[in-house]
């Protein structure tokens, strides 16, 4: 026991943060030692983004012990703040999900800001940044580009930079945040080999995702959250992903994913013609046409060109295939970014839902039905409140104060509402947790099978989830579109598959620095 | 012929260098992320202080730097609520150049009645560069000249190494770029931004000091005749570069200069055409249609951001 208490790295016992009357973190205890890969898992809204903020001295917490490195940073007698800086000099690196690298500066710029400033001021630390860069590559094979700009980067190249910019300051205790929900699938074995090296190395490493299969092949110990509170801490020898999902949703019952059924596909409702490669994506009524990519691949211009949102012929963004589209009049489009593209946060959930059914007969009234009937939108707006079981408090709450998985629930009731000819969606799951993923694919589901079915495009960069609930499968390589043979449709062959031409580019990437 | 293009050059280049300095130091403010409407009370501020300097010292050098004094403490007033109370740098600019236009007007004023008269002031004599200023049309333009401007001269590639070779210029082009990640880098972002926003202002005081000692010999009410919001334009044409905003500046002051040139010749045509020349590039480089514009991604907006 007390060779355990002088081996850990930190140390979290009682932590509570409340915003407002949301009690985010509620008696969160964690321990991460030394020399270990410790997983932090929950679902959302479990408070692990939390959890980390107070650790990398972005939040303060309301109570509770944090002790880093043994020295106590909150607790008794302790008030004293925590900063950015402090937890940088204590030694703890934050991998955010949200990459904090600037897009315009080149990878080299990245990693100089701020590495060295209490030095110096004018010089900048190039030499020593080069070196150090080269000195992590030799011990950890990570290869970074040093001397494009990081918009130009995909987000493999991004997450590596970023990993690479916290070890040159050599934490002892290394944090990320869902590195691996932007990663194809061999870039995740390389990144969790990684992670394996470094807790070798003596570091600390505390990883937080919240796909089980990874976690437990990566982590020594885990730590589950459930409703701001540690639920379960135990080795991983001592779990099984069963008990740690069910220590996650707390209910067995949520966990049972729906099968597979075959459907006859229907009559053609949207075809795509890609002039590169002369491809016909024909999307039938009745059916799922799954489309795995990496990011960045041209999927993102494919969804927006079959939801009607950009022209298909216009430029074709990173390598997407310009070409002509015929769509149908209904088309439902549920887009990546709910936040951004989805919602208007600041507008309430009824003028949420207006935007959209705004040319809807039935909610137009007045001469000529120059007026919106705001009474029949508010009316079909806790319709759908009821319906899709969202957490409100009511259609008058703004779009922002709902949750992630409650936000997703609006758009996806929105868009569905209706009989849409075809339902485009765009990681619809992503960031969502269990309950929240199977809703929406529930929904898909239900969907395929009415009776005046959609055809249904799910463009996704989870393979689990094209996998699991698609009909026909597709990659989408450097905007072409294969179309997967039925024998090969398995995480290996689709996740071979899905990188065939991106290897060749990071390849040729790497020989340009060199 | 020669005589007349030599005074074109002349005044292009003095029309030019007010507008070159301030649009040097708003690229400076803007590459931090702060946008500063404000220059123009920065500059008629500098305008009134050097002349108040000058006279009170009978330094025409003290007057130009109490006049760079003068528009930064105007900046003040432009970057405290802009960079630590988080107001809106539009309207905060707006009420700065109304009040640098408004109090430069009540203190000159008070100080000289209404009918303003003819002033006294020492005035900041050319530095004469032998040799150099000999050479035909070039030379008196560029080397016969305030000291002022070939100052202004030598900050564009200072700016340039500062920008672009430095730890504090990256810095600065960081918290411009992405405030966020430039603070989970642990750098103080607020502070960067107060620094650059105040160097901007600094010059922009330099610029009026440099239009009312060297240039005008005294100063009038508005005498910076909307050069703050020129310079502005001046910085998205020379995109955000000091060498291209040098350019550009002297770009929009020889526009300026062409309609002496063309009275001289006694060329009847519509010189107030010219005038909007560079307003038609300006726009062109905002459109895309020379090069890439591309204004640092985090400008004009406030950090840490509230939702």
């Amino acid at each position: 026991m007390t060779d355990r208490e002088v081996r850990a790295a930190v140390r979290i016992r009682g932590l509570r943060r409340t915003f407002g009357s949301v009690v985010a973190l509620d008696d969160a205890r964690l321990e991460v030692r030394a020399g270990e890969v410790h997983a932090l898992v929950g679902e959302n809204g479990a408070g692990k983004t939390t959890l980390l903020s107070v650790l990398a001295g972005h939040l303060r917490p309301d109570a509770g012990e944090v002790e880093v490195d043994g020295a106590s940073v909150f607790g008794a007698g302790r008030a004293r703040g925590w900063s950015t800086r402090d937890a940088w000099n204590r030694g703890v690196g934050m991998v955010h999900q949200h990459f904090a690298l600037v897009p315009r500066l080149t990878g080299e710029e990245n990693l100089s800001l701020g590495v060295r400033r209490a030095r110096s001021g004018w010089a900048l630390p190039t030499d020593w940044v080069r070196e150090r860069v080269h000195r992590i590559r030799a011990e950890t094979g990570l290869e970074v580009d040093l001397s494009r700009q990081v918009e130009a980067l995909s987000i493999g190249e991004r997450q590596r930079l970023e990993i690479v910019k916290v070890l040159l300051r050599d934490p002892r205790i290394l944090v990320l945040d869902e590195p691996t929900a932007v990663l194809a699938p061999s870039e995740v074995e390389g990144l969790l080999t990684l992670l394996r090296r470094l807790a070798g190395e003596g570091r600390a490493v505390l990883l937080v995702a919240h796909k089980l299969d990874e976690v437990l092949r990566v982590a020594d110990r885990i730590t589950v959250l459930r409703n701001g509170r540690t639920v379960l801490e135990a080795d991983r020898a001592a779990v099984t992903a069963r008990s740690v999902a069910e220590a996650m949703v707390g209910d067995a019952e949520a966990l049972d994913a729906p099968q597979r059924t075959t459907v006859e596909p229907g009559e053609v409702r949207a075809r795509w013609l890609g002039r590169t490669d002369g491809v016909d994506l024909e999307l039938r009524a009745g059916e799922i046409v799954g489309i795995a990519g990496v990011e960045g691949n041209g999927q993102r211009e494919l969804a927006r060109a079959l939801a009607g949102r950009e022209t298909a012929a216009g430029p074709g963004g990173s390598g997407g295939a310009p070409g002509r589209i015929h769509l149908p009049d209904r088309v439902a489009y549920v887009p990546q970014d709910r936040g951004r593209e989805g919602l208007i946060g600041s507008f309430d959930l009824a003028e949420n839902v207006a935007l959209g059914h705004h040319a809807d007969p039935d909610v137009r009234g007045g001469p000529g039905g120059a007026f919106l009937r705001w009474n029949a939108l508010v009316a079909r707006t806790r319709e759908m409140i009821h319906t899709f079981g969202i957490r409100t408090s009511g259609s008058r709450a703004t779009a922002a104060s709902l949750s992630g998985g409650n936000q997703q629930r609006l758009v996806v009731a929105r868009e569905l509402h209706g009989s849409p000819e075809l339902v485009v969606a765009e990681n619809p799951t992503r960031g969502l947790d269990v309950a929240g993923a199977r809703f929406v694919h529930d929904q898909l589901h239900r969907l395929r099978r009415a009776k005046h079915a959609p055809a249904i495009v799910l463009v996704s960069t989870d393979l689990d989830e094209v996998l699991a609930l698609s009909d026909r499968v597709f990659t989408i390589v450097r905007g072409r579109l294969t179309e997967v043979p039925e024998a090969e449709r398995t995480r290996e062959g689709v996740g071979a598959r899905m990188l065939e031409a991106g290897e060749g580019r990071a390849a040729r990437a790497g020989e340009g620095t060199s | 012929m020669i005589v007349a293009l030599s005074a074109f050059l002349a005044a292009g280049v003095r029309l030019g260098v007010p507008l070159v300095l301030a649009a040097l130091g708003e690229m400076v403010s803007e590459r931090a992320g702060v946008l500063n409407i404000g220059l123009e009370g920065s500059i008629i501020a500098g305008a009134l202080g050097s002349v108040l300097g000058a006279m009170a010292t009978g330094s025409p050098a003290l007057g130009i730097l109490i006049g760079a004094a003068a528009g930064l403490l105007v900046g003040l007033a432009f970057a405290v609520p802009v960079v630590w109370l988080n107001t809106d740098q539009i309207i905060t600019g707006t009420a700065v150049t109304l009040l640098g236009l408004g109090g430069t007007a009540a203190v000159y004023t008070a100080r000289f009645g209404a009918t303003g008269a003819q002033l006294d002031v020492p005035q900041l004599d050319r530095l004469r560069i032998p040799v150099l200023a000999d050479i035909p049309v070039i030379g008196p333009a560029l080397f016969d000249v305030a000291p002022t401007v070939y100052l202004t001269f030598a900050l564009a590639p200072l700016l340039g190494w500062f920008l672009f070779r430095t730890e504090w210029g990256l810095e600065v082009r960081a918290v411009g770029e992405d405030p966020d990640a430039a603070a989970a880098a642990g750098l103080p972002v607020r502070r960067l931004r107060f620094g650059a926003a105040l160097f901007g202002t600094l010059l922009a005081g330099l610029a009026g000091a440099h239009l009312a000692l060297a240039y005008a010999g005294t100063f009038t009410e508005n005498m910076s005749a909307g050069r703050g919001f020129i310079a502005i334009a001046v910085v998205v044409l020379g995109r955000w570069r000091p060498w291209g905003v040098l350019v550009a500046g002297l770009f929009f002051g020889a526009a300026d200069a062409l309609q002496y040139l063309l009275q001289t010749l006694g060329w009847d045509i519509g010189y107030q055409l010219f005038l909007a020349l560079p307003y038609i590039l300006t726009l062109a480089a905002l459109g895309g249609w020379i090069g890439r514009a591309r204004a640092p991604a985090a400008l004009g907006l406030p950090w840490p951001r509230t939702h």
